[in-house]
């Protein structure tokens, strides 16, 4: 099990270099830099604009560049001082805070925010967490029990309207399903139209109830909308799920003990059913942090795709090299969650392999 | 009062002109402590049988169009879910051929044995008990076994667990459908004896189901040949295996090997079994009968008493040559 | 075990039919994918005659109409006429009907110049007033008055081409990667998994728009047509690949690949001819299920401005001018017009994909 655990997270490693690879690669066949735009402002030399370049080593080759760049991830000039600079602040946990500094990799500072990437991102990665999650919460909390119903009560009107439902969760854009929820909120007044909280709540206590209240409004209807297309094909694997195992020889075994047909289905046939999905549950992640893309852009919430999309415009490469990271170490986090849980949920899936 | 008595049973899956029959007019009878084989090709109709005992099959498709199957006296198609759910694992216990797809793989062994005891002995459903079982079924090391699960067992000790988990409730009927086709020929031997240690032991009925006619002789007291959803050929075990009398019957002696006999070709039956649904008129087996006579495809032959206790049925049976 | 039918023995066989005759006659029991084909064909046709079905063309802007609601042709006795409307004084996108001046509909106007299916030039449309001051705009306009639903026409040769381009471009890839990779195994095999793996191991829309930022912003929409189906496609391919080693890492197990192996078959041919076939059936059934990919792929990133620019009309953009502020959505709500298309294609290659996996899955009745 340890050994498992180990071996996932070093096979994490190449393909996070991998992907910073690409990212640098792509972003250095990009025509222009960030400083492209400054070249027409007559207060701002040539002179200057070299220096700046040299300054972010935008001047070099991009694999000098991706060297820095691996540099400064631990090894930064002058983090040493940095070091000593927050062991010396008279504050509780200093020690923490030092080790915390040390450790945390740093992704370079934003070009155009003049502030570290990582710093600008944690915020944006919480909020696209949180979409994902409440997403996820919604979609799962409502497609299992509705996949079960259908597959229960198989070729009943409950089964059709399932199937039905699934069928236009399953083709309705997100782009347009978020633009109707955006009506629907405007019209109704009901729900708060973009950002993670009102303006009231700043400064107030992150933990006072009424701030955690207004959060959650806000979150509901754009978790809503990422939700809807994941439930259907959740819905619908479910079903499929438990009438396959409805069908199981070690179902007709439990009915020949005399189990009651509750128990056959919710004891016997289901424990077996929800397996497969956890096998899905690394697919249906990937497709949802596309989804809460579209949503963040779409319906203003200030997430971690709106972020990447406004520093690709602005060609700010530390901030897209982040991000882009950051969005597939999510990624491969839910995958390893499925992995655990799935080794948990099957006991023929061994973790020693 | 026999234990088991099937009388007259049709059954059918699908309605209306899409209706198949798979079963026709069945009658068997098991006494209480007896051993019936019931043999026949697959697609025959014997499984469906084997789970109608307690309603098994599932319904719709299924529908039962006439007869009845007297469990000690009562019908079964004409009970209650609440009561077949007493019969079920209780009266009747049932082994299935693929041990492996039979036991739920997500479940440990020895819970899954101790399910029927909580449902059918309640008092009783404790670990203690637990390895009792799987000591009588012969497994090694049983407390160390209760924490496996199926995946970690070979088709032999799993079908081992499944026969434990049957005789849990102590039932008085034990239906093993095709008990040992999964399984190594070495192992097939080895479990076929513990069934027949069981039946001696325990005094419980066995339906013994199997396309095998080579291990019936070893442990049923009276065997039944099926065909195409009738039973053609019913007759103590012995005097069957001896003198088959339904063409049938000879025709699945002949396609059997047998040791310490004059290497000759085995025969096999022309012909292929036909599908349920698309059963030949008259006499079923007449296409692939090498006796059949012209009006085999006119006349349905009925199943008649041509000796004491031997039931054929064909009007040409004969004491076939072996 | 006797399963096999063996028709000259048996009179009751029925006369076994080729897998293709089953998967049809399977197909054809299947209401809902019956409905999706005869969509998608009808959508189809529509879009190859979409100069024709129009009634304007989709650059034509009329200044004195914008934002103009959707005008419903009435019957007047038996024939249909086209109301007239005319702005309100003073107020900005409002109008109000002309009693008593209708004009006819007619069919087979003649109007503005376009290429019949891109090639032929005609002046002849469908529908249409003839009659420039009683213009019908089914769909109303949007803020620079033009027909949003001859636009949503012309934007349908875009968003229903590139989902075929885009799948035959990444599926031909896929499956001649997939099995390269799965039939050679080895270092081949091993760097084509480790890329496919790096692809999919990021947000498909993170790569995807990073991949767009390679290229400058303002190209012309044929170019950016041929990107968005090369960036698509370029990251589709790799699932695709993935499965397609899989299934012929067990095909090439199988006993008629060795027999084709016995008798002396090169290997290319071996996939070629014996391997890829069998995967048909699945490539099939995956293509349909993933054209809405391609699809909303377009609309994705011509709704974020780096797709399909102005003038040309695509259903991504079209829904980009539907929300530029509150009032634009909730007062002009005609202009979600191209979302309704989208569902409506998408809904029909969901049914449609849904029948033939049905259809192809032997196991089901």
């Amino acid at each position: 099990m340890g050994q498992f655990l180990i071996k996932r997270v070093l096979h994490m490693i190449p393909i996070l270099l991998g992907v910073s690879l690409l990212t640098f690669l792509l972003l250095d066949l990009t025509p222009g830099d960030y400083f492209t735009a400054l070249e027409n402002n007559p207060q701002i030399t040539k002179e200057r604009l070299d220096q700046l370049r040299a300054k972010w080593h935008l001047d070099e080759s991009w694999y000098v560049q991706y060297g820095y760049w691996i540099k400064n991830l631990w090894f930064a000039n002058g983090k040493l001082g940095d070091l000593k600079s927050q062991w010396n602040k008279e504050a509780d946990g200093r020690v923490w805070r030092v080790i915390k500094h040390a450790v945390m990799p740093d992704f370079g500072d934003s070009l155009q925010y003049k502030q570290p990437s990582s710093q600008l991102i944690t915020l944006r990665l919480w909020n696209t967490f949180m979409l994902s999650l409440m997403a996820m919460i919604l979609a799962w909390g409502i497609a299992l029990p509705l996949g079960i119903w259908a597959a229960v009560k198989k070729d009943s009107w409950v089964d059709r309207s399932c199937s039905g439902i699934a069928f236009l969760g399953l083709s309705i854009p997100e782009i347009l399903l978020g633009l109707l929820a955006l009506m629907f909120a405007y019209s109704t007044g009901w729900f708060p139209i973009g950002g993670v909280e009102s303006d009231m709540y700043y400064g107030v206590d992150e933990w006072s109830i009424p701030r955690l209240m207004d959060r959650f409004h806000h979150l509901l209807l754009p978790a809503a909308v990422l939700a809807a297309s994941s439930l259907a094909g959740l819905m619908r694997q479910m079903r499929s799920n438990l009438l396959d195992t409805l069908r199981a020889e070690y179902v007709t075994t439990a009915r020949a003990k005399g189990l009651g047909e509750g128990w056959v289905i919710y004891k016997h046939a289901l424990r077996n059913a929800i397996n497969p999905l956890l096998t899905i549950f690394g697919y249906s992640l990937a497709h949802l942090l596309s989804g809460a893309f579209i949503v963040e852009n779409v319906m203003s919430w200030p997430g971690l795709g709106r972020l990447t999309l406004e520093a690709l415009q602005q060609q700010d490469y530390p901030l897209v090299v982040a991000a882009v990271l950051m969005a597939t170490a999510l990624l491969m986090a839910g995958n390893f969650v499925a992995d655990l849980l799935l080794a948990w949920s099957d006991p023929r899936i061994r973790l020693e392999k | 009062m026999p234990l088991l008595d099937i009388q007259d049973l049709h059954l059918e899956f699908g309605t209306g002109a899409d209706a198949v029959r798979a079963v026709d007019g069945l009658s068997l009878t098991i006494a209480e402590g007896e051993t019936l084989g019931l043999v026949g090709e697959s697609g025959c109709g014997k499984s469906v049988t084997a789970l109608s005992i307690t309603r098994l099959v599932p319904a719709p498709p299924a529908r039962y169009t006439s007869g009845r199957i007297l469990l000690d006296g009562k019908d079964v198609l004409k009970m209650e879910q609440s009561k077949l759910r007493h019969i079920r694992g209780k009266m009747v216990s049932y082994i299935f051929q693929e041990p492996g797809s039979s036991l739920n793989p997500v479940f440990r062994v020895g819970s899954q044995i101790k399910e029927s005891l909580q449902l059918h002995r309640p008092e009783m459903a404790t670990d203690s008990e637990v390895i009792r079982l799987l000591k009588l079924v012969g497994i090694p090391a049983p407390e160390l076994r209760i924490k496996d699960y199926p995946h970690q067992m070979s088709g032999g000790m799993q079908q081992r667990i499944m026969i434990a988990m049957a005789l849990a409730s102590e039932p008085r009927l034990l239906v093993a459908d095709e008990p040992t086709t999964a399984l190594d020929v070495t192992i097939q031997a080895q479990i076929l004896d513990l069934l027949r240690d069981l039946k001696q032991r325990l005094r419980m009925s066995i339906l013994l189901i199997t396309h095998n006619l080579g291990i019936v002789g070893d442990i049923a007291d009276r065997v039944a040949v099926m065909y195409a959803g009738q039973v053609v050929e019913l007759a103590p075990a012995r005097d069957l295996l001896q003198r088959p009398l339904h063409p049938y019957t000879q025709a699945l002696m002949n396609s059997v090997p047998k040791l310490g006999r004059e290497a000759g070709r085995l025969q096999s039956i022309p012909g292929t079994v036909p599908a349920v649904g698309a059963f030949p008129s008259g006499c079923r087996f007449h296409p692939r009968c090498p006796k059949a006579q012209p009006d085999c495809s006119k006349k349905v032959p009925e199943l008649i008493e041509v000796e004491p206790s031997r039931f054929v049925r064909c009007p040409y049976w004969s004491h076939g040559k072996l | 075990m006797n399963e096999a039918i063996d028709p000259t023995n048996n009179p009751n066989a029925r006369i076994p039919r080729t897998p293709w005759r089953l998967f049809w006659d399977r197909l054809r029991r299947r209401r809902l994918a019956l409905t999706g084909g005869i969509i998608l064909v009808f959508l189809y046709a529509v879009t190859l005659l979409a100069g024709f079905v129009s009634p304007y063309h989709f650059e034509r802007e009329d200044r004195e109409r914008f934002f103009h609601p959707p005008i419903r042709p009435m019957f007047d006795g038996f024939r249909l006429v086209v109301p007239r409307f005319k702005p309100v004084e003073g107020q900005l996108a409002k109008y109000e009907r002309v009693q008593g001046e209708t004009r006819s509909l007619r069919f087979f106007v003649q109007g503005d110049k376009y290429k019949l299916a891109g090639l032929i030039p005609c002046q002849t449309h469908l529908l249409g007033t003839g009659d420039e001051q009683i213009p019908v705009y089914l769909l109303g306009t949007d803020q620079l008055g033009r027909d949003v639903f001859s636009r949503l026409l012309y934007g349908s040769q875009i968003s229903l081409s590139i989902g075929l381009i885009g799948i035959l471009l990444t599926f031909s890839m896929g499956m001649l990667v997939g099995g390269i990779s799965g039939y050679f195994g080895g270092w081949a095999d091993t760097i084509i998994m480790r890329l496919c793996e790096l692809i999919m191991s990021v947000p498909g829309l993170y790569l995807i728009l990073t991949l767009r930022s390679v290229f400058p912003a303002g190209m012309s929409s044929t170019h950016v047509y041929l990107l968005i189906i090369v960036i698509l496609s370029f990251i589709g391919w790799a699932s695709m690949a993935r499965v397609i080693r899989g299934m012929t890492l067990s095909l090439r197990e199988r006993q008629f690949v060795l027999a084709a192996r016995v008798l002396g078959q090169t290997r290319l041919k071996i996939i070629a001819r014996h391997i890829l076939p069998n995967t048909f059936s699945y490539v099939i059934v995956a293509a349909t299920l993933s054209v809405p990919y391609y699809i909303l792929g377009e609309v994705i990133l011509s709704y974020l401005a780096v797709g399909i620019q102005e003038p040309q009309a695509s259903w991504g953009l079209m829904l980009k001018d539907a929300y530029v502020n509150r009032q634009n959505l909730t007062l002009y709500p005609w202009l979600l017009a191209p979302g309704a298309a989208i569902f409506i294609t998408v809904l029909a290659f969901n049914f449609l994909g849904d029948g033939l996996r049905d259809a192809a899955d032997t196991k089901s009745t």
